[in-house]
Formats: C-alpha cells, sequence, structure tokens
C-alpha cells in the first residue's frame, strides 16, 4: 500500500468522477451511453466508493481493510461528508490498533512498526496531532531505516501542517529509497521512489519551497511518461483501470493515482507562477488518464476563454457538485458577470448545485432553498449543502443588537450571520454602523493554526461556531493559547468568507 | 469493554506526562507545567511548561523540558523554578547539559544548539546526543555516524561512521554502543580513538540500551539491552570483554543453554525500554504500559497502565505518576 498523498490538493481537492477510464472507454461510453449518461451521471467518486466498500466486505486482511477505510474516509472528504469521512477514520485507527496488538503478541515487531505508521496517519486525518507525533515517533524508533515509515512519518506531518518536519521525514524516505536502488532497479522500486519524491515536493510546497518542488515533480511525471513504465501504461491501457486513490494498492493503482496527483500539483505550482499555458498542458495531461477528474477541470475553467469556461464549470460540478473551493470558484465567475444565459437545469446533482448558486447571486433565496432542501434529502450528511443551506438564511437584516444600545454583546451565531450578511451586502444604515463601533463583543473562538514564539501565540483567523473570521494581520497575545479561547473584539467589516474583527483581549 | 481496554492499552501518550529525576527531587512535567518534587513527593515548586512534553534534562541547576512538536525548550531554574520558553530548531529530540549550559538536538533541522549560543549543522538524521568527559558526542542514523563536538567552539573534532539506522546510543565513559534493531547488532566504538569496536550479535530486536554498571578496576562496563521480540532484556558485559564471548553469551542465551544468560530477564510480554539508576534495573513495555523490575531471570511487575516517559528511577526506587498523583515505590 503506497499513501500518496495526505496534503491538500488544488481547488477542486483530489479523488475523482464520473465515468472515463482511459482514452478507449471514455469513447465507448460516449457513444453507447450517452443518452443514459445524461440522465443520470454519477459523482466521480462513486466508483472508487464502491470499490473500497467491496474491498472492505471482501478482504479482511489487515492492508485492504485499513486502505479500504482510509481511502473511504478521503472519498467522503472530498464530497463534503466530513462526520462520515472521520468515521472512517476511526475505523482505520481501530484497524491499526488492533494490527499492533497482534504484532506485538506475535513477536513481529516490524508488523508492529508498520501497524503504528498507518495509526500515526490515521490519528493525522483525523486532526489529533499530539497522538500522530506519538505514534509516528513510536513507528520510526523501530524502523528508521524504512523508506516507507519516513514516508508514512511526511504524509502525517505534512496533514498536521507541520510542513519542516514533513520535509525532513520525505529527505529521509527519498534517501534511504535511492540507496536502495539496485543496479537494474524494478518498476516497483522505481515507482517507490517516484512516490517519495511526490511526497518530498508536496512537504516543500507546503514550506513555501516551491522550486525544488517544481524539480521534483518534473522528475517525476517525466519518470512516469519514460519507457521505464512502459509495461505498466501497457497494463492499465489494457484493464482500462482508471481510479484514483490515496492509500493505494498495487502498482498499477500506484501508478494512476501518483500520475493524477503529481500532475495536478505541478499543473497548480506552473499556474502560480503564471506560466499559464504549462499548466493548462499538466491539467490536460492528467484529464488524459482521468477525463472526469474535479480539479483539472475546475483549473481548466479558471484557465480557459469566457466561451468555453460554462462548459469546463458544468464537467467540474459534474465531476464533483460539493467541492467548497469549485463553488466559490462559480460564485466569483457568477459575480463577474460571467455566467451568461447558465442554464437553470435538474438534470445532474452538479447542475442542481449550479442552480443554487445562480439562484442565490440573483437573490432568490427562496428558490434556492428549496433546491438545497431538495439535495440535503438525497445528500443529509452532506457539509457543503449544510453550508449552502446556511447562506441561504442569512438576510440582510441588521441584527437586532444594533439597535438596543447595548455596548457589550455575546452574540449568537444567527446573528453574526445576520450582520455578515448585512455588511457584505452594505446594508447597515449609518445609525447601525455608528451602534456596531460601539459594541464590545465576547464569544468562543476557534482559531486556525497558532504559532507560539517568544511568550506570545500568534493568531490570524478561526471561526465562532461555524461563521469564519479573520484579523487584518496576524496578532501576537501574550501568552501560551489553545486553539480555543475567550476573544473580546470588535467587529471593523466582512470579508468574502465571513467578519473582520479587532481583537481587544484574548482568554483562555 | 474488550475494546475499549484494548483502546486504552494503545493509547499513545497524548496528554503526555513526563517524570524525570533531577539529583534527588523529582521533575514532572504534564499539562503545561513542570513540577518538582522532594524525594518525599512533596511539592518544592510548580512552574510554566511545555503543551506537549517529551523529554526532560536535568542539570545541576537548571531543568529543560523539551517539546518536540512545538519547537520549543522549557527552561526552569531548579531553585527557584523561574521558568523561561525558548524557540528551538525543528524537532528538538534530545538534549544534555554541560555545566550551565543546554545543548539541545533539533533532529529536523540537523542541527546542535547552545541555547543562547552558537549551532553546529550535523549529518542528515540526528538521533541521540551523549557527553563524556566534557565533549559532546551525537549519532546521526542515516549515515550511521558519530560525531564528535567540542562544546566551547561548538565544531565537529572527529567522526566515526558505524551503520545507520541504530535505535539507541549509549556511552560508558570509554566505549560507545548502538543497538540495531534490523540486524539484531549491538556496535561499539572507542572514544579514545574514535574506531569502530566490535560488531556483536544481540538477540533478535534489541531496541533500547542501559549501562548498569560502569567499568572499574575490577569489572567490565555491564549493559542491559531490551529485546521486545525476545520478550527478553540481555544482560552483557561491555566491550572491555572479549567481544566473542559477549557474542557466544547471545548465542547461548537464544538456545536457552543459559550458560552465559542467567542474569537476562524473561518478561511475559515485549520490553522495549530499560533503564538503569545504581543496582536497580527497570523494563518497560509500551504497549501494555507495564513496568518490571529486573530480579533473576523474571521480570516482576511494579506497576501497570503507567504511560511511557511516566516514571523515573530515584536514588531509592521508582517513582512514577499514576492516576493524577505521583507514587514513589521503594
Amino acid at each position: 500500500m503506497k499513501p500518496l498523498d495526505d496534503c491538500p490538493l488544488p481547488p477542486g481537492e483530489g479523488a475523482a468522477q464520473q465515468r472515463v477510464r482511459g482514452a478507449h472507454l471514455a469513447l465507448l461510453f460516449a457513444l453507447v451511453a450517452a443518452p443514459l449518461v445524461a440522465q443520470q451521471p454519477r459523482i466521480a467518486s462513486d466508483f472508487e466508493i464502491a470499490q473500497m466498500k467491496q474491498q472492505i466486505e471482501r478482504a479482511h486482511d489487515f492492508v485492504s481493510q485499513l486502505s479500504g477505510h482510509l481511502n473511504l474516509g478521503d472519498l467522503y472528504l472530498t464530497r463534503s461528508e466530513s462526520a462520515t469521512a472521520r468515521a472512517e477514520y476511526a475505523k482505520a485507527l481501530e484497524i491499526a490498533g488492533h494490527e499492533r496488538l497482534s504484532a506485538r503478541k506475535a513477536s513481529d515487531i516490524t508488523r508492529y512498526a508498520t501497524a503504528t505508521a498507518y495509526a500515526a496517519l490515521a490519528n493525522a486525518k483525523l486532526g489529533d496531532g499530539a497522538q500522530a507525533f506519538a505514534a509516528a515517533e513510536e513507528a520510526i524508533r523501530y524502523t528508521s531505516g524504512s523508506a516507507k515509515s519516513w514516508n508514512l512519518y511526511s504524509s502525517a506531518m505534512t496533514l498536521l501542517r507541520r510542513p519542516q518536519k514533513a520535509v525532513s521525514a520525505a529527505r529521509n524516505a527519498v534517501a534511504i529509497a535511492s540507496r536502495e536502488l539496485a543496479p537494474s532497479p524494478s518498476v516497483a522500486d522505481k515507482l517507490d521512489l517516484a512516490v517519495y519524491e511526490y511526497s518530498l515536493a508536496s512537504s516543500l510546497i507546503e514550506s513555501g519551497e516551491t522550486t525544488e518542488a517544481e524539480r521534483l515533480l518534473r522528475t517525476v511525471t517525466s519518470a512516469l511518461r519514460s519507457s521505464d513504465f512502459a509495461s505498466l501504461r501497457r497494463d492499465v491501457a489494457r484493464k482500462e483501470s482508471f481510479e484514483i486513490y490515496s492509500s493505494a494498492r498495487g502498482d498499477e493503482a500506484a501508478y494512476l493515482s501518483l500520475a493524477n496527483r503529481a500532475g495536478l500539483r505541478l499543473a497548480s505550482l506552473l499556474e502560480q507562477r503564471s506560466d499559464l499555458g504549462g499548466a493548462r498542458s499538466e491539467y490536460e495531461r492528467v484529464l488524459e488518464l482521468r477525463t472526469d477528474d474535479p480539479t483539472a477541470l475546475a483549473a481548466l475553467a479558471r484557465l480557459s476563454t469566457a466561451g468555453e469556461r460554462e462548459r469546463y464549470f458544468a464537467a467540474a460540478f459534474d465531476a464533483n457538485p460539493f467541492s467548497m473551493a469549485l463553488i466559490r470558484e462559480y460564485q466569483r465567475h457568477l459575480g463577474a458577470g460571467e455566467a451568461g444565459g447558465a442554464p437553470l437545469s435538474d438534470e445532474t446533482t452538479g447542475a442542481q448545485v449550479r442552480k443554487v448558486l445562480v439562484q442565490m447571486h440573483r437573490g432568490e433565496r427562496r428558490g434556492a432553498g428549496e433546491t438545497l432542501d431538495a439535495l440535503l434529502q438525497r445528500f443529509p450528511n452532506n457539509d457543503t449543502l449544510r453550508t449552502l443551506r446556511r447562506e441561504t438564511e442569512v438576510t440582510a437584516e441588521a441584527p437586532a443588537f444594533l439597535a438596543s444600545k447595548r455596548t457589550n454583546v455575546t452574540p449568537t451565531e444567527t446573528e453574526l450571520r445576520q450582520l455578515v450578511g448585512a455588511l457584505q451586502a452594505d446594508k447597515l444604515t449609518p445609525e447601525q454602523r455608528t451602534a456596531l463601533d460601539h459594541i464590545v463583543f465576547t464569544s468562543k473562538v476557534t482559531f486556525d493554526a497558532g504559532t507560539t514564539k517568544d511568550g506570545q501565540t500568534i493568531f490570524e483567523s478561526g471561526r465562532i461556531g461555524d461563521v469564519r473570521f479573520k484579523f487584518s494581520e496576524p496578532i501576537a497575545f501574550a501568552g501560551s493559547f489553545g486553539m480555543e479561547a475567550k476573544l473580546t473584539y470588535r467587529i471593523l467589516g466582512a470579508t468574502d468568507s465571513g467578519l473582520l474583527l479587532e481583537p481587544v483581549r484574548l482568554e483562555r | 469493554m474488550k475494546r475499549a481496554v484494548l483502546l486504552l492499552l494503545l493509547a499513545m501518550n497524548a496528554d503526555a506526562q513526563i517524570v524525570a529525576t533531577a539529583g534527588s527531587d523529582i521533575a514532572l512535567a504534564q499539562d503545561g507545567r513542570v513540577e518538582l518534587f522532594d524525594a518525599n513527593a512533596r511539592r518544592i515548586w510548580s512552574a510554566d511548561g511545555v503543551e506537549a512534553p517529551s523529554r526532560i534534562v536535568a542539570g545541576t541547576d537548571r531543568i529543560a523540558v523539551l517539546d518536540s512538536l512545538a519547537n520549543a525548550v522549557q527552561l526552569i531554574d531548579r531553585s527557584t523554578g523561574r521558568s523561561q520558553r525558548v524557540r528551538t530548531g525543528e524537532t528538538p529530540v534530545d538534549a544534555v547539559f554541560l555545566g550551565r549550559d543546554l545543548f539541545v538536538l533539533s533532529r529536523d533541522a540537523s542541527r546542535l544548539e547552545r541555547v543562547g549560543g552558537s549551532a553546529v549543522v550535523l549529518a542528515p538524521d540526528p538521533a541521540f546526543v551523549r557527553t563524556a568527559n566534557n565533549v559532546i558526542y551525537v549519532y546521526s542514523r542515516l549515515d550511521g555516524v558519530v560525531q564528535e563536538i567540542e562544546p566551547a567552539t561548538m565544531r565537529i573534532t572527529r567522526t566515526v561512521t558505524l551503520a545507520p539506522f541504530a535505535s539507541d546510543f549509549e556511552i560508558d565513559g570509554r566505549t560507545g554502543y548502538l543497538v540495531y534493531p534490523a540486524d539484531a547488532k549491538l556496535r561499539t566504538f572507542a572514544l579514545s580513538t574514535m574506531k569502530r569496536g566490535s560488531d556483536i550479535a544481540a538477540g533478535a530486536v534489541p531496541v533500547d540500551l542501559a549501562v548498569t554498571r560502569r567499568e572499574n578496576a575490577l569489572s567490565a562496563s555491564r549493559l542491559a539491552i531490551a529485546d521486545p521480540s525476545a520478550k527478553r532484556v540481555w544482560i552483557t558485559e561491555g566491550e572491555q570483554s572479549v567481544a566473542r564471548a559477549i557474542a557466544r553469551g547471545f548465542i547461548r542465551g537464544l538456545l536457552g543453554l543459559g550458560l552465559f544468560s542467567p542474569k537476562s530477564s524473561d518478561f511475559p510480554t515485549g520490553v522495549d525500554r530499560v533503564v538503569s539508576r545504581g543496582s536497580m534495573t527497570v523494563a518497560y513495555d509500551s504497549t501494555t504500559q507495564t513496568l518490571y523490575r529486573l530480579q533473576g531471570s523474571k521480570g516482576q511487575v511494579v506497576a501497570r497502565d503507567i504511560p511511557p516517559g511516566a516514571f523515573a528511577l530515584t536514588d531509592s526506587g521508582v517513582a512514577l505518576w499514576q492516576n493524577g498523583a505521583l507514587r514513589l515505590i521503594h
């Protein structure tokens, strides 16, 4: 099993969509099954989810069970079903725990270390930094000479937003795998090394070292296209394989998943440094292997001319209707007045979500709410749909505390959402604005990642319930604070994604 | 019920409690605090600590608590409890005091730094720092080298190449010892010459190492090696004895002949840590969280459900943090 990627992908998020599976099968389906597909297209990750459920049901060995649950968690996460995803990660952690105990009882220390490394990964996916770090260290204690263990360590640290630790671990993995490469290495050995180089590139990107990352990604993508992997490519084509997994089993699955992820990351880097032609070309290469990759489709929508854009958006939404990044991108597209005659179709889930966004853009909140309610009946655990539903509830009416003459307020989440809507729509009267300026608010907040330095804790953003906020710049608070704290603040305004705050005081 | 027990046993040391001895006192780090107790478990002071303590290192007048995850060290004055947080390089995994100076090994920065002073870049993946005769020795796993560092200048003076991927490194004053779980070896080098010594077969999966007796005029050093696969702590003599005799001892022990292993101890579970102080040696199984005392050929249970790091040997017994209280076992 090769854990490929536990880092956030560029907008659109990983996984897969619809039916495409290499050029031949895509063509076949286009000719034979197009009408059927048009009526009821599947979300791209449907197939992988079904495969993983089947794997879990049929194969009871450790690797099958663990990779099945980890992959399911990742697949559900790309579909914004975070509660389901967490349940899958928790199951993976439990399986790793059983394996650790069983291995120790059997005095099989290598198996114990491998299971412990996977426990670290599962803990990291669950967001438990201390547990993940402790497990990763425990695994490395026994297997510091294992490239695989270091790669898992790196993946866990990337997930925990510890890029320097991830880079160091990934460098160890690459160094060990490079040394172990025999004079005539097998395809599997070369693939392993490419996976580790990809992990190193991913962690370098997270730490802002993009030059080395780009060089590595070019090495990986070139290698995958070279004659070294010709036999693997033939197998992929012959079997019409197309699935993309974050924990890939077998060389073909690893090859496909690596080609997909490395291509997307390289394309994203090129896009960031404004090499749009290069980026477009890499995204198109990704689509050659998987024509319904949502990340590549969303990117091509972004990079296309106005005429093509709507078509790519439609394909991206069909591939993954629930990507928040894609939704925000489409809202910007609508805001720029580029949507033209965007269709209000109900044909696919993706079309229905686009319809919601168009309705919201037009101020048709009631209609948008009704469309969302219908979608929520089909996808009740979907975070994206819930978020959009809440956003339709936000009116431009000002919250009551602006008329109460109170100067100290502990607002509810609903009031804050109301205020965000009013500020974003610029609906506050001068009197309400003056009242707002005089109010000091207090809320329990959850900060995003903070850093501690010289007895100070630095925070920049976070959320109050599910209302996001940020400060105008990173603020250093004296003392050591956890992510959860009590914040006293003033409200300066609203950003695209929430409130702009000025902190007054922070308490534990 | 069974599952709950299983998960409890396998829980990592998330809300870590680390216990260490500081002279005859006992230091405890947990929940962002550091506390110092006297030999009778009476609290002397309580000071600010780190969020996730990973190691405590005690000097003559200061205590350092490392937080490997957060890249920080909390330095505390032993007499007053006054504490100061210091940022370190990436992933501080080990540290030593030489006099008042604290030297922190930041693994993922490949760096040894004197807190408040200069730093030296090391071979990749440095994992252990030790001292002998006021000189610092660092073992780096990836290249398998031990680098000798002169603390006054922070320069690497000599290097010896052993083998990569050791899991523990100890020094007995004249000799450096490293254990290798992957190929079941104990490897040695001489501090005086920085030359490689013996490569000795060492059980099945040797993981941890402790010097249980230092060399003297009459006898060689004695080592204890934790081997979780063999569920045994191997006791053997250090480099001064004939290497072949050591190897023979291991082989006989493995064969169950017991000709060299009357002092080796067997355990019901796989112990992976061994700690020694004075005449007492304890072994610990981090999977079942059980602490054993080495007593003859069998390990004797000292305490169960002890998180990793939550115990230390004192002058008169074992100090452990259990169920929210410091316990002393004499």
